[in-house]
């Protein structure tokens, strides 16, 4: 048992937080936030530069080659500074798709550009179902033949370069990878209360090439599963960072504000509250490692990921709604972040499997029948 | 970053659960009841066979008889011992008096007392709390006046666990009336064999007894069975309350783990309505998530080992960790008793009983957990003071 980060994880830790802290203030964050593209462009650029959405990229394609845990502590800085922006569905889910699944011309072709930060690339999985089951993909598509209908709660594809969808063929699922501009799609937004950017992206009579085809004929659930976990885990991290955030956000409150005469921490009814603030923060970082871990160390870590996405959405959850109260009317305000954060973690606990999704994968693997 | 032990410690593991195998637990005279904290029942004869083994002074500095191997290896043990239901209750008392013995024990304890705890020959209760004294543990009035060699103790302890079927009690004394609350206390190992010492039982809610009352009428305790020196009594509690609540509720989690194993099994036997419990998806939903929360406490508890290895401090993870546990182990018992329904509440001698009974007895005791050891009210004020760094609140 060795829980130290390695020096390049502490490096990366470090500088995630030191650069967030100076370039996506609060301020800077509801801006970017409130804008039509829901992220600031220059700081894509600014964190492409720095190499993040390499992260996961082999090195041969221009990424770092990293790992899982390097993803999850980079996504829990992310976290903490509610930092809006297509991380996730390009530089982890795409990218290990396409890693994982491309022929060597989709790899040369599109992981240089993913790790840049030069295109960004989209799952597009779920529809009307709202479901991430197998079952639940009805979208016919056969490469060779054309596509008309949609897939909704498609996060960023308003931005996509490339998207990834997953039909169903005729010996089973297919991923297919397309350029988001080919004609007959068209992205719309779905207009939810801005934690993420879910579109509606439609089919109209798309052509489907051979050299689409993501992986092979009918495999596609099989591809999809690590990425849905790299996904799963990833979004568990940014909750555990948005929930610490809010965690340090509510006792900066209860130290600094007083009530009756005394500092609103000093209070039982305040500190209990706090207390398990940091325990719901502390037991969901704890499984999210864990879970990141398994994944590096090439095990299966299905029920493992589960545990913490179930968990932190959540503990995250109960961490966001208990700051509102902890810290009173203020945190009713446009204003105050504290919403922003709240807002996030509500779609990233939906985002990639929600908590009951994902307890039906642990009550599985516990040996219910 | 790792939370796997090593193959050192799995192979260690794997000794474990070899012996178990040749020397099945239910085999093992008990002496005291499973008081459900994860540790199984009170029982001298398995204390003995784990000695043989050297498995109590393993941890221990080759000095004092033992093979210095790392504490992950007492977590190992630990772990195999709450997965298969051991009858191991006095071990988590002995392990911290050990080191108590060890860190600031005199000459004479380390000859007379540690020796007899190597072997599995001596258990321990405490006498912290009174009467008058529960969460507001230092306003206790027991008090201990130098007379020459000894110590002459006077006062009334309670809630003492095991107290009439251990060897000696730790009991945590004012020696200086002038000082304040926390300073002037001091801890003594006392024989049960002294006179002046009157060991009462106090039947509990299961109808069992695991507590007991202690009056100390002039308890003469020899001056080489004080703890460390006088005054230090306080840093020794806080001392013994941290590694108590690391010890005493860290194989919490792998009896919890047991105890859910068994629920899926009664749910996947089990037709309720005409369909097998285990499809209600009530029950796998809440299954599933106390094994998520049992999980998310065992991680913790590796966490604050590890940092307990590294010689980092805990100012409030055991806190955080045991009102966590405790809270969870609750859980737990009352789902167990939710979904066996009207079987629920028989017990083990009921031949209608459902898992030995084993689910009423765990939800009875678990009540009692989240008080003992520090109420979860004192805790979650620990964590947000020491942890969170919130000020303190007014005492009078």
């Amino acid at each position: 048992m060795d829980l130290h980060l390695t020096p390049d994880q502490q490096l990366l830790v470090n500088t995630a937080r030191e650069f967030l802290r100076r370039q996506c203030p609060p301020s800077a964050m509801a801006e970017s936030v409130a804008s039509d593209r829901g992220f600031s462009a220059e700081l894509w650029k600014e964190i492409s530069v720095l190499g993040w959405p390499g992260l996961l990229v082999p090195a041969e394609y221009g990424g770092s080659g990293g790992g899982m845990l390097d993803v999850a502590l980079l996504l829990e800085e992310m976290g903490r500074a509610c930092f809006p922006s297509p991380y996730t569905q390009s530089a982890v889910v795409a990218a290990t798709l396409i890693a994982n699944s491309g022929s060597a011309a989709q790899r040369e072709r599109h992981l240089p550009a993913l790790a840049r930060g030069d295109r960004i690339g989209v799952l597009a999985l779920t529809e009307e179902s709202a479901s991430i089951d197998r079952e639940s993909i009805t979208l016919v598509g056969e490469p060779g033949g054309r596509i008309t209908g949609r897939k909704l709660f498609v996060n960023d594809a308003h931005v996509a370069d490339e998207l990834i969808v997953a039909t169903r063929g005729a010996s089973g699922l297919n991923l297919v990878l397309l350029d988001a501009r080919r004609p007959g799609i068209t992205v719309l937004p779905m207009e939810a209360m801005a934690g993420d950017r879910p579109c509606e992206v439609s089919f109209a009579d798309v052509e489907l090439r051979e050299e689409d085809l993501l992986g092979a004929p009918g495999r596609g659930w099989e591809a999809l599963r690590p990425a849905l976990e790299a996904g799963a885990l990833a979004r568990a991290a940014e909750m555990v960072g948005c929930a610490q955030q809010i965690l340090e956000i509510a006792v900066e409150h209860a130290k600094g504000r007083k009530q009756f005469g005394r500092p609103l921490g000093s209070f039982q009814a305040i500190q209990h509250a706090c207390a398990d603030l940091l325990r719901d923060v502390e037991t969901a970082r704890g499984l999210v490692h864990r879970a990141a871990t398994w994944i590096d160390a090439g095990r299966d870590a299905a029920a493992e990921v589960a545990m913490a996405k179930a968990y932190a959405g959540r503990a995250a959850q109960t961490v966001a709604r208990k700051a509102h109260q902890l810290l009173g009317a203020i945190s009713f305000c446009e204003e105050h972040s504290l919403h922003l954060y709240h807002k996030r973690i509500v779609a990233a606990a939906l985002d990639f499997g929600d908590p009951s999704h994902h307890l039906e994968t642990v009550a599985t693997a516990m040996g219910l029948a | 970053m790792d939370f796997e032990f090593s193959p050192d410690e799995q192979a260690f593991a794997e000794e474990v659960r070899g012996f178990l195998r040749a020397h099945p637990p239910a085999g093992f005279a008990v002496d005291g009841m499973d008081a459900g904290y994860g540790s199984g029942a009170h029982s001298r004869a398995f204390l003995r066979a784990l000695a043989e083994r050297g498995w109590l002074t393993m941890t221990w500095p080759r000095a004092f008889g033992g093979q210095e191997r790392s504490l992950m290896h007492t977590l190992v043990l630990f772990e195999e011992l709450a997965a298969v239901g051991a009858p191991f209750g006095p071990l988590a008392g002995c392990q911290q008096t050990a080191e108590g013995i060890i860190r600031y024990g005199s000459e004479t304890l380390r000859r007379k007392v540690l020796p007899r705890i190597g072997r599995g020959e001596a258990t321990f209760w405490q006498g912290f709390s009174e009467p008058e004294s529960g969460s507001d543990l230092l306003s206790l009035k027991t008090e201990a006046a130098r007379r020459g060699d000894e110590y002459v103790v006077r006062g009334h302890k309670i809630w003492s666990s095991h107290a009439g079927i251990a060897d000696y009690g730790l009991v945590l004394a004012r020696t200086d009336a002038s000082a304040r609350r926390h300073q002037g206390l001091s801890m003594f190992v006392v024989d049960n064999a002294t006179p002046g010492l009157d060991i009462r039982p106090i039947r509990s809610l299961t109808g069992e007894v695991y507590h007991y009352e202690v009056f100390l009428d002039e308890v003469r305790v020899p001056a080489g069975y004080l703890l460390g020196k006088e005054g230090e009594g306080f840093t020794q509690l806080l001392r013994g309350l941290d590694t108590d609540r690391f010890w005493g509720r860290f194989y919490k989690a792998p009896m919890l783990r047991r105890v859910l194993r068994e629920l899926v099994e009664y749910a996947n036997v089990t037709e309720r309505g005409g369909a097998p419990l285990a499809r209600d998806p009530g029950v796998r939903r809440r299954l599933a998530t106390l094994a998520t929360d049992v999980e998310a406490v065992r991680l913790l508890f590796y966490r604050i080992a590890w940092m307990i290895r590294e010689g980092l401090p805990t100012p409030y993870e055991t806190a955080l960790v045991k009102v966590m546990a405790d809270e969870t182990g609750q859980a737990v018992a009352a789902l167990g008793m939710e979904m066996l329904g009207l079987y629920g509440p028989l017990t083990g001698e009921s031949r209608w009983a459902k898992l030995g009974g084993s689910i009423q007895h765990l939800y009875q005791t678990s009540l009692g957990q989240t008080i003992a050891g520090g109420t979860s009210e004192i805790l979650r004020s620990t964590v947000a003071t020491r942890g969170l760094g919130l000020p303190a609140e007014a005492r009078a």
